[in-house]
């Protein structure tokens, strides 16, 4: 046997490829049908951009693309800030009550999204919160707060103590020290949690579909109910769109943190 | 002799895991100023935690703490005019070498142009001219620990803090370092504070030694003090080797050994009961059986180089290490098996506490 | 500041958004399971009854007595099935392919954590869409059996409890895929290499090293997939149709055309029982792991 062949077990190499190819298909599928000049969903007539435009000509879909953009950047700057401040002093020593925080910042991930969307609906609607843009912001803030959290805190659980410490050591105070030494060295994480948080209120559509109200839906709502009534092939270019945007930032925060992770 | 101290401890206590571990028991100590004094001791046995006590990074549950003749207790590690250099060197890495240097200078709120001109003498002082526009990750690590000795320096504080700087280096590098702290010390004139766990790095550099075990503090001395009259069996134990053996008092200066031997050794014995009494390997000599104070037969030859350590097997069973230095081939032509005597001036017998 | 003033400061935001928006509705939530629903939707805030939970099994009938009724005993063990199922599709094929993963040069797996990373983050609902486009009746399996010349179409997949199987085990791989490769990458090479040295062949090392030292990340993908599995409503939702409704479609039904908001409750009170339960059950286990090292 040779040696490389000790870490090889026979067949893992073909379902791996397998895998990735199951991964990959419908994204496949689906970008390549967007491109498609037909009235048919799923059956390939001539190369255009037709859907596309149509999508932007359509002036439902730009107020739901506008509005998704809104809440994904309320929501994203909210949690990120909130993350951080919760992560800062997570990470850093034992106090009663640490575990309860950490497990509450986790609460989000844990809870169902049908369960976490009908709660917050019944709250809004017992509250008197208008459904709408602030009450999707709201609860958006909530599901991705853990997103946040997560990257910035595996952050500063990797930073070496002795950094913080170095800068009270040489004369600075408690905010100077965070902002001239510990903000820089903890800034990857904290751009990688935003994008998270981004990504993941971007996508949603269970919560968003039960606290978002007449007026006021987010794109991926809106898709929703495009593919529940009745289908048309806008629905492959507008769907390949949010594709795209979660792809383009999900490499930007990949290269960010090769970039970072040399350090 | 009494002050001025640049630090001067008093009963100082620190305990972790809400009180089950005791860091410091009852540390009192006086740092002279210009000093160069070193915290010795195996890992745990206190010596950081209390650096970081005089450095503000942990509070003491009880005890004082004066820079010179001022209470330093309640400030906040950036209010206290004393640096540390760390173990991990602690160079931020996202700033330049120029930048890491210059940190506590603006931070000070300095003019910009004494920082200039103060970051360039730094970098002159720890022999970094010209790296000045470095990232840290550019540096070796001896170079890494010249920026932080350099930034550490650059405000002029009273005291240097030293936690196990030398320990990441390897061999060569520590021994240059060592020259070079002590040719910094000199040169700047600031009391140093040095933590190490190393024996030879506290005797080659320091001018008196703090000896530390589980919290507290055991001997103070200069080096030569706690080489070569060490009160506490750890303290003879840990630095340097010696035979310890176990005896009982046998009238003035007189000690019997659990084998019957009767040994001499001054100053003259406490009324202890039962005593330890410890022997430098190098202070004692092979002779002829009939000789010697203490007989038995070599067990093990070490040949080290320079010198070679005999390991004998004494009569009563006990274990006794003679060095002799190699010079012109030994004296003695000792074997395997052989039976020798060992003898030792009285002087060299030092009355040890448990 | 003192330490205490300044933890609070810090942790304020995140705790008490989290706390009224989650913990306040969740509470609310299990209340409203014990209240009466209102004649025309809602509820009646001074009215209490078991009813919410009764209606799970049973059902009034005409003569308002209380009569068995399996449908939503089916719609759960129907939703645990698929759960389940899912699970162990995830599971035959995330193992082998965490595996090949694992042991590829370091570049090579930085790049394929991120191949399967993608997808995880792609919105859930866009990837459920591809699958009805391509199970669909005329969509792109058909087409290419069609081209194919094989037997087959057109293959009625989509609204089947299969179309949501296969939209389930799509959605949730990387779930299982990362966390088994973490497990993986963190094995000790020498262990393996003792293993073999100490005469093991291949399947032995596989058996006896590699997956006892894989445990943690099996029992994490297990959780990861099961639980989202089992609260699942986009799959079942896009893919399943009206006959494999599962429980995330039930509780939705309540707030949208049944309006019967306490019912709804019960049933989504029921649903994070039942996964808290199961975090409960591998947290116990995992920490009599740790104790066990």
């Amino acid at each position: 046997m040779r040696a490389d062949a000790l870490w090889r077990f026979p067949g893992a190499r073909s379902v791996a490829l397998a895998a990735v190819a199951f991964l990959y298909l419908p994204i496949v599928v689906l970008v390549l049908l967007s491109f498609s000049d037909g009235d048919s969903l799923a059956e390939w007539s001539g190369v255009s951009l037709r859907w596309y435009r149509e999508v932007f000509d359509n002036a439902d879909m730009q107020r739901a693309i506008r509005n998704s953009l809104v809440v994904a950047c309320t929501a994203t700057l909210l949690a990120t800030v909130a993350a951080t401040m919760a992560a800062l002093v997570l990470a850093r020593g034992q106090f009663r009550g640490k575990r309860a925080m950490e497990a509450l910042l986790g609460l989000p991930l844990v809870v169902p999204e049908i369960v976490g969307g009908i709660a917050i609906l019944m709250f809004f609607v017992l509250v008197g919160i208008r459904l709408g843009i602030v009450s999707i912001v709201l609860a958006h803030t909530v599901f991705v707060t853990p997103f946040a959290y997560l990257p910035i805190r595996a952050r500063l659980d990797g930073l070496n103590p002795a950094f913080a410490e170095a800068a009270a050591d040489l004369y600075a105070g408690p905010v100077r020290a965070f902002l001239r030494v510990t903000l820089p060295l903890i800034w990857p994480g904290i751009a990688a949690g935003a994008m998270l948080a981004f990504i993941g209120s971007l996508g949603d559509v269970v919560v968003s579909y039960f606290v978002s109200g007449p007026g006021a839906t987010t794109l991926p709502v809106y898709i929703f109910s495009m593919v529940r009534m009745g289908v048309t092939p806008m629905v492959n270019a507008v769907s390949s769109l949010l594709l795209f945007i979660s792809l383009a930032l999900l490499t930007v925060s990949y290269l960010l943190g090769r970039r970072y992770a040399s350090n | 002799m009494s002050g001025p101290f640049a630090i001067d401890c008093r009963g100082l206590v620190k305990t972790f895991a809400g009180g089950s571990v005791r860091a410091l028991d009852g540390v009192s100590l006086s740092i002279r100023e210009n000093e160069f004094f070193t915290l010795l001791g195996p890992s745990g046995c206190g010596k950081t935690t209390l650096l970081r006590l005089i450095a503000g990074f942990e509070q003491q549950d009880a005890g004082e703490i004066d820079l010179h003749g001022e209470r330093l207790d309640h400030l906040p590690p950036y209010k206290r005019p004393v640096n540390t250099v760390f173990q991990s060197y602690a160079v931020f890495p996202h700033l330049t070498v120029a930048e890491n240097v210059a940190f506590g200078l603006e931070m000070k709120r300095l003019p910009r142009a004494d920082i200039a001109a103060r970051v360039m003498a730094m970098l002159t002082l720890v022999k970094l001219d010209g790296l000045g526009s470095r990232r840290p990750t550019q540096l070796s690590g001896g170079q890494q620990q010249r920026v932080a000795l350099a930034r550490a320096l650059a405000t002029a504080p009273k005291v240097l803090l030293l936690d196990e700087p030398l320990s990441a280096l390897d061999l060569k590098l520590r021994t240059d370092m060592q020259i070079e702290l002590k040719r910094l010390q000199s040169e700047v004139g600031i009391t140093f504070v040095f933590v190490t766990h190393d024996q030879h790095e506290a005797l080659t550099m320091s001018d008196r030694i703090a000896v530390m075990n589980h919290g507290r503090v055991l001997q103070i001395g200069t080096p030569e003090d706690v080489y070569e009259r060490p009160t506490s069996r750890f303290v003879a134990d840990f630095i340097g080797e010696t035979n310890l053996l176990a005896a009982e008092p046998a009238g003035p200066g007189l000690f019997r050994l659990a084998g019957g031997d009767i040994l001499q050794a001054e100053p003259a014995a406490a009324s202890a009961i039962a005593v330890t009494l410890g022997i430098r390997p190098e202070r004692a000599e092979l002779c002829a059986s009939a000789e010697g104070i203490l007989r038995g037969r070599v067990e093990h030859i070490s040949y080290m180089g320079t010198d070679t350590t005999y390991h004998l097997r004494l009569t009563d069973s006990g274990l006794f290490r003679v060095r002799t230095q190699n010079r012109d081939g030994a004296l003695v032509r000792v074997r395997l098996g052989d039976a020798v005597g060992v003898r030792f001036p009285p002087a060299a017998v030092r009355l040890l506490d448990e | 500041m003192k330490p205490a003033l300044r933890r609070a400061v810090l942790l304020g935001p995140a705790t008490l958004w989290i706390g009224l928006f989650l913990v306040l509705p969740l509470t609310l939530m299990a209340y409203v399971s014990t209240l009466e629903r209102g004649p025309s939707g809602g509820v009646l805030w001074d009215r209490h009854s078991a009813d919410a939970y009764l209606q799970f099994l049973f059902e009034r009938d005409l003569m308002d007595r209380l009569v068995l009724n399996t449908d939503y005993l089916h719609i759960f063990a129907r939703s645990i099935l698929l759960a389940g199922v899912t699970t162990l599709l995830t599971l035959a094929v995330g193992f082998p392919t965490a595996l090949w993963m694992a042991f590829q040069s370091e570049r090579l797996r930085l790049v394929l954590v991120f191949v399967v990373t993608v997808p995880f983050w792609t919105n859930i609902l866009v990837r459920n869409y591809a699958w009805m486009l391509i199970l669909r009746t005329g969509g792109t399996l058909d087409w290419l059996l069609t081209a194919l010349h094989l037997p087959g179409p057109p293959l009625e997949i989509l609204y089947t409890p299969w179309a949501t199987g296969i939209g389930l085990t799509y959605s949730f791989l990387p779930y299982m895929i990362l966390p088994i490769f973490v497990s993986l990458e963190k094995i000790d090479r020498r262990l393996i290499e003792a293993a073999y040295d100490l005469g093991a062949d291949r399947w032995r090392v596989l058996a006896r090293v590699i997956l006892p030292l894989t445990a943690p990340g099996l029992a994490g993908g297990a959780i990861l997939v099961f639980i989202p599995g089992l609260g699942a409503f986009i799959s079942p939702e896009l893919l399943g149709g009206a006959k494999s409704m599962m429980i995330g479609g039930l509780i939705q039904q309540q707030f949208g055309q049944s309006r019967n908001w306490p019912f709804g409750a019960a049933l989504a009170f029921v649903l994070l029982a039942m996964v808290l339960l199961a975090l409960w059950a591998h947290a116990l286990r995992y920490r009599r792991e740790r104790a066990d090292e």
